[in-house]
């Protein structure tokens, strides 16, 4: 079973991001939408946790590219019809609000 | 078959709403004998602490809402255990301490799961 963590708060204000890398199993993938979005802030504590998880992590490209944020390479840029096959192919979400 | 709700509560119970309504989710839930479990994950384990006295705050007890929920069936009650360690907090009667390995498990085997 694989589940997609939505995540749409600041990694830099709560511990959301933390967390959810600590719970995120092995087939697990994460999303980052709204201000989750400043996790790929270069050189961030957040982009290093990313970086180094080994999960899959994609992200909404229109947030990241509103704030300014470019994709590393570790990161999957995609958009809203992106975002509802993703939540099809995996077998639930889990949305961290 | 219904299929099993996982609910994980992380608000503090005086910081919003969202500690109470996770709790009236599970206890819905509960009422129409769904599969459903309760885990308290970062300062949703506030929720679990000793002595709190909601009176001060001029807010319903919460810690009340917890006791029925053996009452409606909700046997699947855990916490954190990483959250408890994290805030000194011991690990309570009324919840079975998990580590995040054993939650990571729990996620994977409900069907869907909520996060408030």
């Amino acid at each position: 079973m694989s589940t997609l963590h939505v995540l749409s708060h600041s990694p830099f204000s709560d511990s959301r991001l933390d967390s959810c890398l600590r719970l995120c199993g092995a087939q697990d993938a994460i999303l980052l939408c709204g201000d989750a979005t400043y996790a790929l802030q270069a050189g961030s504590a957040p982009f290093k946790a990313l970086e180094v998880s080994a999960l899959i992590i994609f992200v909404l490209a229109e947030d990241a590219q509103a704030r300014g944020l470019s994709l590393p390479e570790w990161a999957k840029s995609v958009d809203y019809p992106g975002f509802v096959q993703l939540s099809i192919d995996h077998d639930k979400v889990n949305s961290w609000l | 078959m219904s299929r099993s709700l996982l609910v994980i509560s992380r608000q503090a119970p005086w910081s919003g709403p969202s500690a109470r309504e996770a709790l009236d989710v599970v206890l819905a839930g509960g009422a129409f004998d769904l599969p459903i479990g309760l885990l308290f994950l970062d300062d949703g384990v506030f929720q679990l602490a000793p002595a709190q006295n909601a009176k001060a705050v001029q807010q319903k007890d919460v810690t009340a809402n917890l006791q029925a929920l053996s009452l409606f069936g909700i046997d699947e009650v855990f916490a954190c255990s990483h959250s408890l360690a994290e805030r000194g907090l011991s690990a309570p009667d009324s919840a079975q301490p998990l580590s995040s390995e054993q939650i990571s498990q729990m996620i994977d085997r409900y069907d869907q799961v909520m996060t408030l």
